[in-house]
């Protein structure tokens, strides 16, 4: 393996990008979704709550309605599905991927609400015959998906690999359900539990052809925060409960962040205004609006769309980054040559920010429309 | 030029008012740190690959309490400082072998220049102590870059799927009835782990297949490792292995009597056997060695010199 440890510079992310000085471009090659085919408005989860709160869920999120699970699906089925789904969209096979992760905060499976051994990326190397790759788990919250591209990132320019998959199945709608047992009012910690949405995500990340590919990719925790959102198992009801604070942790998420977007658009060389699309977490439509705003009085410019599905899907928590990623591709809404900046936030909190442009990825989405 | 084992520590429940994953990481890795002299705000990168814990919280990572816990850059972020990025890898016993695969890499390519991977279990099943499988135990290691070492050059993992079933382990809702089940509280979560026989003798064949496989590739021979740092320690697996391997015990880190029973930190608890007895610092070749549920079995090689 060829000695490419370079000195970099001081950030305060962990931050990969052309100067880190790999061998080898890396690129987004594919993504996949798996959305459960039932439905649940949120003006339905908002008649089943114990109590009666007068909340007006969906006005002051943006969300109208999310995927929720049927019987027999779970994480796994979702991870799997979606997994299946990149490799549709992929010219690899499922025999390329050198190493899988699974980046599930929730890993039901069978009759455990939450399996811990064997990993759960093991089950789905198996299901889509990935059989040969080396596998893992990954959990970091809702920044999960995003964390795990960056570990890959940096197995593929460093030639280690040339093909790798992401991937995570979220199956957190029982959170809904715990939390309208509970929930009275407004400033409850489980309110963000009820914007929760069930739904399957992976992404195949590969060697660039040309040494192009993502311009950076880069993470920090910043763990003095790190229990403004905690999840435990439920004693209301199988699965999780959380409880978040919501307000702080918006707070602290927006004044954080803009240095670090600053720092990540610095070493891409760029401006924000050069962002053709930004894709942040999905939490709440008011929270994103809030969050650009702010970015722009600091940062001085503002990417030219921001990404908001809330309205169908909710908050699907590790997914989300992809969710939207995927749905703007086979919609064609975004084109080959447009600069994406995935921003994830997660608790811990955790900020991750890759930007990277779309190139023939984009040939092969939007065909079923 | 390569990944240096900067210090490893390892240690048990004893001391703490009440072991939990989270004090047990936390006091190990704050030993770790001291021994190799440096500051928790030194570390770019920590990963927590521990499993079991008192309240199986899902999120944030576990690794974010343990930052936060240690004060490794937990503000703010100044312009032009360093922060410090967790997170946890969930890969059973061979999670701290997957761990030094992504931070020797990260170290490698310039991205860190410390890296802190910390591993605990608890008792997952404290109010039935017969089921116990595990002893609390926690442990930390850290990686650095060194310019005259070869240091990790070498990763391989290979899984055995044929054998999933012989271990596994996961969270089951179970309803709870009667008067004096509490309102709100209408069931738990129960941590339900299935051994069944011959699992350990798998385990030991499966290293067995893998060690050899491993070797053949880098054209090694069996002589050429100077020591085997294995995980888990339990006589089942390890006296069986050494034996078809005929690996002479001299070869191989022994964790102290005190560490039995270690569960994701079996790794560090033998390497710190293996830094403790100056034998790291004298083998030319080290071959770490992770075999668990999956069946997964991992290997990384550790070398003074490049071959």
């Amino acid at each position: 393996m060829a000695e490419i440890r370079s000195k970099q510079p001081d950030h305060w992310l962990a931050l990969e990008s052309p100067s880190s000085g790999g061998s080898w471009g890396c690129r987004i090659e594919s993504v996949g979704v798996k959305l459960p085919a039932l439905r649940l408005t949120t003006k339905d989860l908002m008649n089943r709550t114990n109590h009666r709160t007068r909340i007006q869920l969906e006005r002051l999120t943006g969300i109208h309605e999310r995927h929720v699970v049927g019987p027999g699906e779970n994480s796994f089925t979702l991870a799997t599905g979606a997994a299946r789904d990149c490799l549709g969209h992929s010219q690899h096979q499922a025999s390329d991927i050198q190493m899988l992760i699974s980046t599930s905060i929730t890993r039901s499976k069978g009759r455990s609400s939450q399996s811990f051994e064997p990993p759960l990326s093991l089950y789905v190397k198996q299901a889509i015959g990935a059989t040969q790759a080396m596998n893992f788990d990954l959990s970091n919250a809702c920044a999960g998906m995003l964390t795990g591209v960056f570990v890959l990132q940096d197995l593929i320019t460093r030639g280690e690999i040339s093909c790798g998959m992401v991937v995570s199945g979220e199956y957190i709608s029982h959170l809904n359900w715990n939390a309208a047992q509970q929930i009275r009012s407004l400033f409850s910690k489980q309110l963000a539990s009820l914007t929760l949405g069930d739904a399957g995500a992976a992404v195949i990340v590969e060697r660039a052809p040309d040494g192009s590919g993502i311009d950076v990719i880069g993470f920090t925790t910043l763990a003095e925060h790190s229990r403004l959102c905690l999840a435990f198992p439920s004693t209301v009801g199988p699965g999780a409960q959380m409880y978040t604070k919501s307000r702080k942790l918006q707070k602290v998420a927006i004044d954080d962040m803009a240095p670090l977007v600053g720092e990540a658009i610095g070493e891409a060389g760029i401006d924000l205004a050069d962002i053709d699309y930004l894709i942040p977490h999905q939490t709440s439509a008011r929270a994103i609006r809030a969050g650009t705003e702010e970015f722009a009085r600091r940062l001085g410019a503002k990417p030219k769309h921001v990404v908001v599905n809330l309205e169908e899907y909710g908050n699907t928590s590790s997914t989300t980054l992809f969710v939207a990623l995927h749905k703007y591709l086979e919609e064609q809404r975004i084109h080959k040559g447009d600069r994406v900046m995935l921003l994830a936030l997660a608790s811990g909190i955790e900020i991750g920010i890759a930007i990277f442009t779309i190139d023939s990825q984009a040939d092969h989405y939007g065909h079923t429309h | 030029m390569g990944t240096r084992i900067e210090a490893a520590s390892a240690l048990t429940g004893h001391g703490l008012r009440k072991p939990t994953a989270r004090r047990l990481a936390d006091a190990a890795t704050r030993t770790c740190l001291a021994q190799a002299g440096k500051e928790p705000g030194d570390v770019d990168m920590l990963i927590n690959t521990g499993i079991y814990r008192e309240d199986n919280m899902g999120e944030p990572a576990l690794a974010a309490l343990i930052q936060e816990d240690i004060r490794a850059n937990p503000g703010q972020p100044p312009i032009g400082g360093r922060g410090t990025f967790s997170f946890d890898l969930l890969n059973g016993i061979c999670g701290v072998i997957s761990a030094i695969q992504l931070e020797s890499g990260l170290l490698r390519s310039g991205v860190i220049r410390l890296g802190a991977i910390v591993a605990s279990d608890v008792d997952p099943n404290p109010k039935n102590p017969r089921a116990a499988f595990l002893r609390p135990t926690g442990g930390a290691m850290l990686l650095g870059w060194d310019d005259s070492l070869a240091g990790f050059t070498d990763f391989y993992m290979e899984t055995f799927p044929e054998y999933e079933g012989l271990f596994m382990s996961g969270l089951v809702w179970q309803e709870r009835h009667g008067h004096r089940v509490p309102q709100r509280a209408t069931g738990q979560h129960q941590m339900v782990i299935e051994e069944k026989p011959g699992y350990q003798a798998r385990l030991a064949d499966c290293a067995e297949e893998v060690i050899r496989r491993f070797l053949r590739r880098l054209g090694m021979g069996l002589d050429e490792i100077d020591l085997l740092v294995p995980a888990p320690s339990s006589a089942d697996f390890l006296d069986t292995l050494r034996a078809r391997l005929g690996v002479p015990s001299d070869r191989v880190a022994y964790i102290t009597e005190d560490l039995e029973g270690a569960y994701t930190t079996g790794p560090i608890a033998a390497l710190q056997a293996a830094i403790r007895s100056g034998r790291l610092g004298e083998a030319r070749n080290t071959l770490m060695l992770a075999a668990g549920a999956g069946i997964t079995v991992a290997l990384a090689l550790y070398r003074q010199t490049p071959p």
